[in-house]
């Protein structure tokens, strides 16, 4: 069986609170109530073509 | 024709030369020739550009994929490019790019901390070797800036960070023009100007006034004193047939004859600094040397079998 998924964290668009969400989970901000989060940026390294 | 020989002997006089500019005379040769040269300058001299770029945090305005592109773009230093390898057939690190011998490593990393806007330039941009840097401008720029002033990759408010690694890599304009060592070549015929004296001493004063302001450049001019008209700069004739109309719509057909001498060529060369311009000659001259080597060991493949697989790569610029 596959590893439980990792809670992710995302960005309130409102206040900017961190939220960690799971599957299943509300898209919603628990501080504000707001329904649009953003997901933040990989820590990994991204590797482009300077084409 | 057996025993025919249409071997010539080209000639090079260079008029101007600077840095990043030169203007040279070619003679004895055809168009062909010159129009070799003039793509060879610009497409397949090589130079060193940023090809990969490994971005750790980008929190500034601009998307990786724009910075990464933008850092391509930035030319650097590529005196060494002649002697490098193309990454590609370097058998020191099999293909990957990143030794020595066929790659310089960059790191940047900036972040803004006031207030203040901070503008990320290519002289934050710090190479593990110091002769491929990115071109400096700061000098040669007439105009006198208090700071010496890079080229601007992006700009960042407080907060905002870019951290990464960039490897630049040696190739060709045929590939990509971030390599192209030139920012323009054009190479005109050198015109020649007949003037029909007898014809010209006919005309009264407003005529030839009239006939000299006809042309867009400024390539005749009238001698106050004598009122003779006289060429001041047969260069600036663009081939524009303008003086030919006008002698014509005057009713005076053949008052002037222009011929564009078909073996004499008027070459400008501009560099991107990433070469010299009298280099980028040079450098075009020893890779048409290296093309036409191919061409000539080509008819007995069978001998020089051993020797092709290094010319396949003069073919390919290098």
């Amino acid at each position: 069986m596959d590893p439980p998924p990792e809670p992710v964290s995302y960005i309130c668009g409102d206040c900017g609170m961190e939220n960690t969400l799971k599957q299943g989970d509300v898209i919603q901000c628990r501080e504000c109530g707001y329904r649009i989060l953003y997901k933040k940026r990989t820590r990994r390294i991204v590797q482009y073509e300077a084409r | 024709m057996e025993g025919a020989s249409y071997q010539r002997f080209p000639t090079v006089k260079i008029r101007e030369m600077k840095d990043d500019y030169c203007k040279f005379e070619l003679r004895d040769t055809d168009a062909s020739m010159a129009n070799a040269l003039r793509r060879v300058m610009i497409a397949e001299v090589p130079t060193i550009a940023i090809d990969l770029v490994e971005i750790e945090t980008n929190s500034s305005v601009l998307n990786d994929e724009f910075i990464a592109h933008r850092l391509g773009l930035i030319p650097l230093k590529s005196e060494r490019a002649m002697s490098m390898r193309f990454s590609r057939d370097c058998d020191a690190c099999d293909g990957d790019g990143q030794c020595e011998f066929c790659s310089v490593e960059f790191h940047l990393r900036a972040r803004c901390i006031d207030e203040q806007t901070l503008e990320v330039t290519s002289k934050d941009l710090y190479s593990s070797d110091h002769t491929v840097v990115p071109v400096d401008f700061s000098q040669a720029s007439g105009v006198e800036s208090n700071e010496q002033r890079g080229i601007i990759i992006v700009k960042l408010r407080k907060g905002q960070e870019l951290r990464l690694r960039a490897i630049a890599r040696k190739g060709i304009g045929k590939d990509h023009a971030k390599w192209s060592p030139a920012a323009t070549v054009t190479f005109m015929y050198e015109p020649e100007i007949h003037i029909n004296e007898e014809m010209m001493d006919k005309l009264s004063l407003e005529e030839k006034k009239s006939w000299v302001a006809s042309s867009p450049s400024k390539v005749f001019d009238i001698n106050p004193d004598t009122q003779q008209v006289l060429i001041v700069d047969p260069e600036a004739y663009a081939y524009d047939e303008e003086v030919i109309k006008k002698a014509e719509a005057m009713g005076k057909p053949g008052l002037v004859e222009i011929y564009a001498k078909e073996d004499s060529f008027i070459f400008t060369v501009e560099s991107t600094g990433a070469i010299k311009a009298s280099q980028l000659l040079l450098n075009a001259i020893e890779i048409l040397k290296q093309k036409l080597d191919a061409v000539r060991l080509s008819e007995d493949t069978v001998e020089a079998d051993d020797q092709f697989g290094e010319l396949g790569v003069h073919m390919r610029g290098g």
